[in-house]
């Protein structure tokens, strides 16, 4: 989904900025969510993901900015947002001497659910989050990490919400419990809007459909996996395995494409194939202009041939690395300043 | 918020029952109180007693109670706090005061069970020996309704201290000290004596309002003359409502402060 056709925002933020003390958490954060998107929260320890979640979610104020939610502005509205959200605290803290079932009861019942609505909520979120019945008779207690985890997904689901928040969902699950929430934000793709924080980049990548990454209370980069590979990888890398020698494949090459260059000093030999790694910058079409030019030439012998994607990690170290610099150098220089003054 | 009060009220009251340890302490309190109770009906022609029987009972409770609403109300936000879950209960359409008031009332409601239990003493005696329960007294219906009264005022702001002394901590067993010594610090205030208070009809409603609430401190627990045979003394029970709500406050204003 590009940033052009996105569909009507169920948040809007502006130049949203909180303090804690000394900290400034958020220095003017801006972005949008549209309605039935999955958006990914990226960034580092103490970027102001979880701030951000919980300034959206109701539970803390803002300094200054603007947030809005469903259409209801945060800094005018007394808790009625609350009844438009699903919120998955960070660490998500459950009562331990409840049941699950017990507890669910008593979050329907506070989200203001009641009689057979409050009886089919429940069973529909027990049914999304794949909680079986004799799970929901267990003590949250007694309980598994994934269980527990699925628990409050089950209580961010309960009141039909227009916008679930999750804050770290899959923190500490094994891959197979990691999977199951995936399944169940795929399940209800497009029905709700879901806003996640995650430091797991492959999860983000495969589940979410636009990313803002977050770097020392700023946005440093937004858009979806597409756009952010096209703003932040300038170089498209491609490999080859072929049955020539690295003159031969670097002088055809470099006729399709100038600026190819070879990566590695000496290729890869295995029984008999030499994998090339080249790097372009003219983009993947001339890397598949390259592919169709080698495959005419018979000696070359072409046996793979592969664009190499940029994944998510790649692109969050670089955009959150010219940030960290920058606030890096802002302590050095601070830090200084101060012992200036000392001295 | 109302919504929100009830469901509070009803999770809580269901937690404190199905709780061991509020009935093992329960249980040690009346247990104590029972023993005591018979030995004070036992020699009371031998005291020069001059209240009615009933009153030991309930100055029994009264003077029991720094030790046992701490077992109550201990746990209510302190654990919450611990857990992490008091930002979970945030996160519902519900605000800070119906969290406090919620707990608040469950925990006084516990109270008024146990103060119910304790009645049972004197229901017994006057059931199997009706003639000794009427030379001490247990008929006059206004001697229990004073009493009850009288327990309710304090029971209300006994559990509103240890409520606020739970919403200020994170360990259960500081809130529950820091709830046992200031339930134990405001008797003390309210046993002693800081001379006779001035009458003076000239001075404006509001003073009036703040002399007559202050009076009320003055030999506080000496008030008990007026419940104990069944006469209601209405400042104590505003007085007894003003604490309530004053440490209700601060409880919502520690909540709210937690979450800023």
């Amino acid at each position: 989904m590009s940033s052009n056709s996105r569909p009507l925002p169920i948040i809007e933020v502006l130049n949203l900025k909180k303090r804690y003390g000394l900290i400034q958490a958020l220095k003017g954060i801006s972005f949008s969510v549209g309605k039935g998107e999955i958006v990914g929260f990226l960034g580092p320890n103490g970027a102001g993901k979880s701030t951000t979640l919980k300034i959206l979610s109701g539970l803390i104020p803002a300094d200054s900015g603007e947030a809005k939610v469903c259409g209801v502005d945060l800094a005018e509205e007394d808790g009625e947002v609350r009844n438009h959200i699903g919120f998955l605290p960070e660490n998500n803290p459950l009562p331990e001497d409840l049941r699950v079932i017990e507890y669910l009861k008593f979050r329907a019942m506070l989200k203001g659910l009641r009689g057979s609505r409050k009886r089919d909520r429940i069973r529909i979120a027990l049914d999304i989050c794949d909680l079986e019945r004799k799970v929901s008779e267990r003590k949250i207690g007694n309980l598994s990490k994934g269980y527990r985890q699925r628990v409050g997904i089950a209580d961010a689901l309960l009141a039909e919400p227009r916008l679930v928040i999750l804050d770290e969902p899959t923190i500490g699950l094994d891959p197979r419990q990691s999977a199951i929430t995936r399944k169940m934000m795929e399940r209800l793709r497009g029905e709700i809007t879901f806003l996640l924080s995650s430091h797991l980049l492959s999860e983000v990548e495969a589940c979410c459909d636009r990313m803002v990454i977050l770097s020392h209370g700023q946005i440093v980069a937004e858009g979806t996996l597409p756009e952010l590979q096209k703003a932040y990888i300038n170089k498209t890398v491609f490999e080859i395995v072929a049955l020539a020698s690295k003159i031969d494949i670097q002088r055809h090459v470099r006729s399709i494409d100038e600026s190819c260059e070879l990566i590695q000093d000496e290729p890869v030999e295995v029984s008999g194939k030499k994998r090339f790694i080249f790097s372009t910058n003219q983009g993947e079409v001339y890397a598949e202009k390259v592919l169709k030019h080698l495959i005419k030439i018979p000696e070359m012998k072409v046996f793979e041939f592969q664009i190499e994607r940029p994944d998510l990690e790649t692109i969050f170290l670089r955009a959150t690395k010219k940030n960290w610099e920058k606030n890096d150098l802002l302590g050095k220089k601070s830090r200084r300043f101060r012992k200036d003054d000392q001295d | 918020m109302r919504q929100g009060f009830w469901i509070i009220l009803r999770t809580e009251l269901f937690s404190l029952f199905i709780s061991p340890a509020t009935y093992i302490s329960t249980f040690y309190f009346l247990a104590l109180l029972g023993v005591g109770f018979r030995f004070f009906i036992e020699s009371f022609p031998a005291t020069n007693w001059i209240l009615p029987p009933l009153s030991s009972l309930v100055l029994g409770l009264l003077f029991g109670a720094p030790a046992l609403v701490p077992f109550l109300t201990m746990r209510t936000i302190a654990e919450e706090r611990r857990l992490g879950t008091l930002e979970t209960l945030m996160s519902a359409p519900i605000n800070a005061s119906a969290i406090i008031l919620g707990k608040w009332s469950a925990c006084y409601v516990f109270f008024l069970v146990i103060c119910c239990g304790a009645y049972a003493y004197p229901l017994i005696i006057l059931l199997i020996f009706p003639e000794q329960a009427l030379s001490l007294g247990f008929n006059n219906i206004e001697h229990w309704v004073g009493g009850f009264v009288f327990l309710m005022s304090f029971g209300a702001s006994f559990s509103a201290i240890g409520i606020y002394a739970s919403s200020v901590t994170k360990n259960q067993m500081v809130a529950g000290m820091l709830s046992f010594s200031l339930i134990a610090l405001y008797l003390s205030i309210m046993v002693f004596s800081y001379g006779e208070p001035v009458v003076n009809n000239n001075i404006d409603s509001l003073r009036q309002l703040f002399y007559t609430v202050g009076g009320s401190l003055n030999k506080g627990l000496d008030k008990i003359n007026f419940f104990a045979v069944g006469i209601i003394h209405f400042q104590t029970i505003l007085h007894q409502i003003i604490v309530v709500l004053f440490f209700l406050s601060l409880g919502t204003l520690q909540i709210e402060k937690i979450r800023h």
